[in-house]
């Protein structure tokens, strides 16, 4: 550009006009489309960011000082103003100034119209050349060579193109400025002034020189988060600063109108009127260099390929291969690193509360706080009160991943479904609802409201009314809070009314703690052929069908229950102490771990020898469990974790039954063997049949005990809170939690926690399962020893001595095995478990006897 | 397939004891005395009872008792039919001698009677048999002093045995009112022969004593001399009660066998004795007015030798081979725990020194059909070593009668004694024996 300083420099309102536009008209044609229309352009600019009531204004003021018709371009945006200020003002004063000269730089400088603008309301102007570059710029008149008032009038000229954004006659752009590149565009240009302005001015332009500075990167700021992928938090953000950036338009025409029509407007009230607004830009622009700061740095550091994996992945899975897919796929690449959503709420609010002794800022930011928050509330209101999400943009505190489906509850340990399925993002929580409980309240709220709906037909929205919707309104936490007693109350009643949680509990506690033992005792007395077997050879479909059988039996207590059907028989391949002890040698009960067991349990790679052993060992009465199919949402209470729970305590509970029946079998056995209830005329065999009995009754009366002890005083009273509590649970969360503490306690209780209380009781129970075999065994032999002593065989006696050291070896054994127990369970019963206190008095007052006796 | 439980009802005691058994069954399942369910009563929710171990259902839906009801005379039977009742029974399982002399008391002629009808009455048994899945035992009313009960008993008890070598067999025994003379004067024969096949064949026997039944009546009932319908009444109630845990199972004693293996450890000491507190009017008409019921009060009162069903002498040495309680109502565990400390502590119950303590307890809920009044009651099943001084004394009756011969003649008529007299002595070695193994139960010894 081309430009000359004037003579008349003095007359501070006929700043001499560089570009020599002495005919309006001339102009216009010749520099066509870019240079031209001053605040015809200014006006369209207005017009277009919001009609707002000042741009009116101006459209009224700017119509009476000018006397030229609008352009034709005049929906080109403000990216020329600069140029059409400076026309303006050459305009105004062309009629005082005499210098005309032609334009001379318009053949270089090409501005274009982009084919795409970079957001919806962004210009599709590209930016003007930069001066620096443009060859044959005439050079301007030095400052220096002018009068303190000339560089005053002409600086404040400058001024006003800079602060539109355009460089000035002797305010250029640094080198380094690129206008092209959106990082130097968001950190905002800097200035190089020229040389010889006086110093008293240069101070004060320096100054403004930073608001033109932060208008700018303000204004990049605006048109890049504008984007698409910003979100709409981001969204809303820029039309609040748009808001702003339009007083700040206001504030500079009414500035040039000043200059224009006041003498006394001078440099320092130029400086003192923007003061405001240099205050809230430098805000602003605070506010942008932190988000984008922010930007890079997660760009430069995020190692997010495995979260973009995913989305990929997942964004490929919803639009089911669509082509669309394939598309936001780069997009989904970089919107990882956009600062967005709760991210930017959480800055803003944190920058709030970091100035809140600066009034103007607190309200600046309060502002922005509140109208960027609008639409994110909007999606909290839809999550909390109808458990939609509407994010198209990943911006909301909660993530869902559609590719976890309800259906995975039946096979998944995990609970992915409840766990995974809808997750916090911790990472960008705003700060007024980011402490732990609240956050999991709204997670919970939308939670429940979703597995309600899913549950089907049921209209679970809240109506939506008196909802804040901004994020500072004092009622978010109590619209928090209701939406989440709403949400947990819909739900509970979904699963204790509608879906009869207290039933299928029942029919659990049917099906595993046995309480009602005489199908089981069918099903033990039908399948006992195939249960005798080794696991590995127990056909699960025909125990399946056996169980079936013993389930419908007419008559029956189970007959009634209406959840056999969805009983099913399984066997697992790990012995139940084995198994426990090692779920106990991994650290108490960690759900994890014991889906952790699970898994291994169903992977046979594990080498142990013990392993093998005890697959080798394992009857399948051992290896017998049931499975029980929990329909969604019960599955969420009742979930395979709790199941596998229950499993434990039934692998358990059947043992005891198991090793009871075969007591009972060899009772029965003695009982109706002559060879045995008759007399012996042998006194030792006499003697030695009578211990054996009593051996017997010893193992029964411990065995009974037990399985008194864990049924009677373990699980039914644990049963019976569990059941109280149910109708006194207010969340669903709770309800998860008792649930999970009842098995827990059960299953501590019952001894099945505890490695060493585990040890003993199986080598007890291993002795009481072998003496009761070898008892029932002995019955085919001891006819014939029998009628031998009564004969007074010699052989006899050799045989007699033998049964009775072998009897002598049980018996022993069981009396050491037993006495660790007792011991563990007095020392359990005072450090960890009390309830172990009780079973421990029990088998003292059973076992007392012999205790005095030496035996 | 419940463990079905076959009952046999054998003579007059026998009838009415079992008829009064099925009466108390209808009102706790809720049952008509046609066998229908009843309509008028009030839905009860958690009823969960399995009416299939003592009834079975006719086609028309109606429940039947598994029951064979045997007598050599009419009276009671045909007392039976008239009443109220008469169409809960199978027609077929009903057996009464057709020329309904009976057994006039004497166990020959009733053990000869049961000879002769062998094919039929093992007819009715297999059928009865054949109509359950999984047979679990039978269980055998009858009184040890008269005729058909015992000898008619006796010979079913060696039947069951040879027939069904591995069903269990218990037996409701009533034992002769010991300290009142009887008017049957040849009861300790009957007894005494009863006594071999109950020990030789049984595998559990619980003994009811007509004299103590009459003192508990009469202590309940506050009357003079309490009439056979209201001590029956009790022993109804006994057996009802005995079998809670199989008709409303629970956690435990499902079956039989888990019942009574723990009760009887060893083989021939199969004889228990039984307590219940207490009798109200729920159970026995005019009873007392209910007395606090705690599970503590209960259990105490179990133990106390005058609340037994059986009037023993109890010496210096007998004590228990082991308990089983029966707690009925809402009992809390830990009242159970509570009591049963406390019996320790006192000292209220002394055991064999050789074996287990086994004192168990067995919680059941009661029948919702029954209106109760009193919250918990109790049932104490136990083998205690003083059984044997009943036997003792029955010996002693034995001996002094065959000292002098006495009415031997009647049994002299029928086969098993025209040779001679060798079924007495061997029934009273048998019997000597048991008393042996019981006094010696109670020493340390009985292992070493």
């Amino acid at each position: 550009m081309t430009s000359q300083a004037t003579e008349n420099g003095t007359q501070r309102r006929s700043v001499p006009s560089r570009e020599v536009l002495s005919q309006t008209d001339r102009v216009v044609n010749a520099i066509s489309q870019h240079h031209h229309r001053s605040r015809s352009v200014k006006l369209t600019a207005l017009d277009q960011q919001s009609r707002a009531s000042e741009g009116e204004k101006m459209v009224s003021r700017a119509s009476s000082t000018r006397h030229r018709e609008r352009s034709p371009l005049r929906a080109q945006p403000e990216k020329q103003q600069g140029e059409n200020v400076r026309a303006a003002s050459t305009e105004s004063s062309s009629t005082t100034s005499a210098i005309h000269q032609q334009p001379k730089m318009v053949s270089n400088s090409e501005v274009t119209l982009l084919s795409t603008a970079l957001s919806p309301l962004a210009l599709r102007v590209s930016p003007p050349p930069l001066s620096h570059q443009v060859q044959g710029l005439k050079k301007t008149m030095f400052l220096d060579k002018m009068g303190i008032d000339v560089q005053h009038a002409v600086i404040m000229e400058d001024l006003l193109y800079v602060l539109l954004g355009s460089e000035g006659q002797y305010i250029r752009f640094h080198e380094r400025y690129n206008p092209f590149a959106e990082a130097d565009r968001l950190s905002g240009p800097e200035f190089r002034l020229a040389k010889g302005l006086d110093p008293s001015l240069r101070d004060l332009t320096k100054n403004l020189l930073k608001l033109a500075t932060h208008r700018s990167s303000v204004e990049a700021f605006i048109e890049i988060q504008s984007k698409t992928e910003y979100g709409v938090v981001n969204h809303a953000l820029c039309a609040a600063i748009r808001h702003i950036m339009k007083e700040y338009l206001a504030l500079m025409s009414d500035m040039e109108y000043k200059m224009l029509t006041s003498p006394s407007f001078t440099l320092n009230t130029f400086h003192i009127e923007t003061m405001d607004m240099a205050r809230k830009l430098t805000e602003l622009n605070y506010i942008v260099q932190q988000i984008s700061r922010k930007e890079e740095s997660v760009a430069e550091y995020a190692d997010e390929l495995g979260t973009d994996f995913d989305k990929i992945m997942e964004t490929l899975k919803a639009n089911d291969g669509n082509l669309n897919a394939l598309n936001n796929i780069g997009i989904s690449k970089t919107t990882s690193m956009i600062t967005k959503g709760g991210d930017v709420i959480k800055l803003l609010t944190d920058r709030l509360y970091s100035v809140s002794g600066d009034p103007a800022a607190r309200e600046l930011l309060t502002y922005l706080v509140r109208e960027a928050s609008r639409p994110y509330m909007k999606m909290l209101n839809m999550w909390l009160h109808r458990g939609i999400i509407a994010d198209p943009f990943n911006e909301f505190l909660i993530k869902e991943q559609k590719s976890i489906r309800r259906e995975r509850l039946d096979e998944d340990y995990t609970d992915e479904y409840w766990d995974k399925r809808y997750t916090l993002r911790k990472d960008d929580l705003p700060p007024q609802i980011g402490d732990s409980r609240t956050c999991d309240k709204i997670l919970l709220a939308g939670k429940f409201l979703n597995v309600v709906r899913e549950c089907g037909g049921v209209d679970v929205s809240n109506e939506i009314k008196d909802a804040p919707e901004t994020i500072d309104d004092p009622r978010l936490l109590s619209n928090i809070n209701t939406a989440y007693a709403h949400a947990n109350g819909y739900l509970l009643s979904l699963l204790i009314n509608t879906h009869k949680l207290s039933e299928r509990l029942t029919s659990l506690k049917h099906y595993f703690f046995l309480d009602q033992a005489d199908f089981f005792t069918n099903f033990m007395d039908v399948a006992s052929h195939e249960l005798r077997k080794p696991a590995k050879n127990v056909s699960t479909s025909k125990l399946q069908s056996l169980l079936d059988l013993a389930l419908r039996q007419p008559g029956s207590i189970t007959a009634t229950d209406p959840f056999k059907e969805d009983i099913s028989v399984q066997l697992n391949e790990v012995g139940l102490t084995e198994w426990l002890m090692r779920i106990v040698s991994v650290s108490g009960l960690d759900p994890r771990d014991i889906a952790a067991m699970q898994l291994s349990t169903t992977t046979p790679a594990t080498d142990k020898s013990s392993e093998r052993d005890d697959k080798k060992g394992i009857t399948g009465i051992q290896a017998l469990q049931f499975d029980f199919r929990m329909p969604f949402p019960l599955s969420l209470v009742i979930s395979r974790k709790t199941i596998l729970r229950y499993q434990l305590l039934f692998r358990h509970l059947v043992a005891l039954k198991h090793i009871e029946q075969l007591l009972g079998v060899a009772w029965l056995d003695q009982a109706k063997t002559a060879a045995w209830a008759r007399r012996s005329k042998s006194v030792p065999l006499q003697k030695w049949k009578s211990k054996v009995w009593n051996l017997r009754a010893k193992m029964l009366v411990f065995i009974q005990q037990v399985l008194y002890f864990s049924t009677t005083e373990v699980v039914e009273p644990n049963w019976c809170l569990l059941m109280a509590g149910i109708s006194d649970v207010n969340t669903v969360d709770a309800l998860m939690q008792n649930h999970v503490d009842f098995l827990d306690t059960c299953l501590k209780e019952c001894m099945l926690t505890n490695s060493k209380l585990l040890r003993v009781m199986a080598k007890l129970m291993s002795a009481c399962r072998l003496f009761a075999t070898y008892t029932t065994q002995l019955s085919k032999t001891l006819p014939g020893i029998d009628s031998e002593t009564a004969d007074a065989d010699s052989g006899a006696v050799d045989k007699v001595t033998r049964l009775e050291s072998i009897l002598l070896q049980y018996e022993q054994n069981f009396d050491h095995h037993l006495k660790i127990l007792m011991d563990a369970l007095n020392y359990y019963a005072a450090t960890e478990t009390v309830v172990l206190l009780s079973l421990c008095a029990r088998l003292e007052v059973c076992m007392i006897s012999e205790a005095r006796n030496g035996l | 397939m419940p463990r079905e439980i076959i009952t046999l009802q054998a003579g007059q005691c026998g009838n009415q004891i079992g008829s009064k058994f099925w009466e108390q069954l209808c009102l706790e399942h809720g049952l008509s005395p046609d066998g229908n369910l009843r309509t008028d009563l009030p839905t009860v929710g958690g009823t969960a009872d399995r009416k299939d171990v003592f009834f079975y259902q006719s086609d028309d839906t109606r429940y039947i008792p598994r029951a064979l009801l045997i007598d050599l005379e009419p009276r009671v039977i045909n007392g039976i039919l008239n009443g109220p009742y008469a169409k809960m029974y199978n027609p077929e399982n009903i057996y009464v001698s057709s020329d309904g002399s009976g057994a006039g008391n004497i166990w020959a002629s009733g053990y000869r009677a049961g000879e002769t009808l062998a094919d039929e009455l093992m007819d009715m048994l297999d059928r009865e048999a054949d109509g359950s899945d999984s047979l679990e035992g039978f269980m055998l009313l009858h009184s040890i002093a008269g005729g058909t009960g015992s000898g008619l008993g006796s010979y079913l008890l060696e039947r069951l045995s040879d027939r069904f070598p591995k069903k269990v067999v218990q037996t409701y025994s009533v034992f002769p009112a010991s300290q009142q003379v009887s008017e049957v004067v040849v009861q300790p024969y009957n007894s005494l022969l009863s006594l071999k096949r109950l020990t030789q064949f049984a595998d559990a026997v619980t003994v009811l004593d007509n004299a103590a039944l009459s003192r508990l009546a009469a202590d309940s009932l506050r009357v003079q001399s309490p009439t056979f319908d209201q001590t029956n009444q009790l022993v109804a109630t006994v057996m009802s009660a005995s079998t809670t845990t199989l008709r409303y199972p629970g956690y435990m004693h499902n079956d039989l066998v888990s019942l009574l293996a723990s009760l009887v450890p060893t083989p021939r000491c199969h004889y228990l004795m039984t307590s219940y507190t207490p009798f109200t009017a729920d159970l026995v008409d005019q009873a007392k007015s209910v007395r606090k019921t705690t599970v503590l009060d209960v259990m105490r009162r179990l133990l106390q030798p005058k609340n037994r069903m059986v009037s023993t002498q109890q010496s210096a040495n007998s004590c228990f081979i082991s308990i089983l309680n029966i707690i009925q109502g809402e009992a809390d565990p830990t009242d159970v725990h509570k009591s049963l400390l406390r019996i320790r502590e006192r000292g209220l119950a002394s055991f064999i020194p050789w074996g287990p303590a086994s004192i168990q307890v067995a919680l059941t809920k009661k029948s919702p059909y029954l209106q109760s009044s009193n919250r918990v009651s109790g049932l104490m099943l136990a083998n205690h070593t003083s059984i044997a001084s009943l036997f003792k004394r029955i010996l002693d009756q034995y001996d002094r009668l065959r000292k002098r011969n006495a009415f031997l003649e009647p049994y002299k008529k029928h086969p098993m004694f025209t040779d001679g007299l060798e079924e007495f002595d061997d029934a009273r070695e048998v019997v000597g024996d048991l008393i042996n193994e019981y006094r010696l139960a109670e020493t340390a010894e009985y292992l070493a």
